[in-house]
């Protein structure tokens, strides 16, 4: 029992991230993409990694007005990554709908469905941006742990 | 760019990382960002409110006067009103900081006061807006002054007294 203290000061110094696209025109991924994958920004000084399964995240980046096609996808993916989860809403998009707003097939704000923590509004936000709420969902997530 | 090349740029320049969680990070001069809005200069045409693509520029009549709320976390930062706005009340700030917690999300907004008060020459209530450009042009600091203060129809009473002046 004693190992849990220690394991969690380990863990929680690199929080693996982990993006949802739910119907987003793509713009706020290539931002995402951009942030983690492009030395010029380079999330990792954070110890945040992309990771290829939701069951390895701890942070979840939402983009997308959440169309109503993609949402029991999306909730099916959203309820595999394991608890303690910080969601970040990246985007005007999942926030409030930005200019897809009271469209008929889509969901927005996806805060009725999915436990928002963090949000980082742009069309599309710029990398920065984006490391700022990731700095901010750690902190949460720390809190978390 | 061959490795030794490379070594050599990162000995001398240093990393092509932006220090930015650590230090300010570099903003374009003409970065387009939150929007701010100045209800002094504003005419109260309403026009941005017409061409925001998203619906996140809102005015409301109350008491107090024409009320403007442009709500950060809906706005696409297209430029529209800015660039359709007459008298450049409404523009946008290089500032990008916005990501924030979910507790704040419906406080995220650019708020702005347009007061109503007594027109000084009917005595009906009338917004205290600024004076369109093109009208007033010509006039001395004084009369816009007074021009400013008059309810709409009080305006074209004065602007044909002026002319037959």
């Amino acid at each position: 029992m004693n190992m849990i203290p220690d394991f969690k000061s380990i863990a929680t110094k690199s929080p693996w991230i982990y993006r949802i696209n739910a119907g987003s025109c793509n713009g706020c991924d290539v931002e995402m993409a951009t942030t983690a994958l492009i030395p010029r920004y380079d999330i990792e000084r954070l110890g945040c990694q992309y990771c290829g399964s939701p069951r390895h995240a701890d942070i979840v980046l939402i983009s997308g007005p959440l169309t109503t096609k993609v949402m029991q996808a999306a909730l099916v993916v959203f309820n595999e990554i394991p608890d303690p989860k910080v969601t970040v809403a990246v985007g005007v998009c999942p926030i409030s709908g930005g200019i897809f707003r009271e469209s008929y097939s889509v969901k927005a704000p996806i805060d009725q469905y999915f436990p928002v923590d963090v949000n980082v509004p742009g069309c599309p936000p710029r990398p920065q941006a984006i490391i700022e709420g990731v700095a901010k969902a750690i902190e949460i997530w720390r809190e978390r742990m | 760019m061959n490795f030794l090349q490379l070594f050599a740029h990162n000995l001398t320049q240093g990393p092509f990382t932006d220090p930015f969680p650590f230090q300010p990070a570099p903003t374009a001069k003409r970065f387009r960002g939150k929007i701010e809005f100045d209800p002094e200069t504003c005419e109260g045409c309403r026009k941005c409110e017409k061409v925001c693509p998203a619906g996140a520029i809102r005015f409301t009549k109350t008491d107090k006067g024409l009320e403007f709320d442009c709500w950060h976390d809906s706005c696409v930062f297209c430029g529209n009103c800015e660039f359709h706005c007459p008298t450049n009340a409404i523009h946008q700030t290089q500032d990008w900081h916005l990501a924030h917690v979910q507790q704040d999300k419906y406080s995220m907004v650019a708020h702005g006061v347009i007061p109503s008060h007594e027109c000084p020459s009917c005595g009906k209530p009338a917004l205290f807006t600024a004076a369109p450009a093109n009208k007033v042009k010509g006039f001395s600091e004084a009369e816009i002054a007074e021009f400013r203060a008059l309810c709409p129809k009080c305006r074209g009473k004065y602007l044909r007294d002026r002319k037959s002046r």
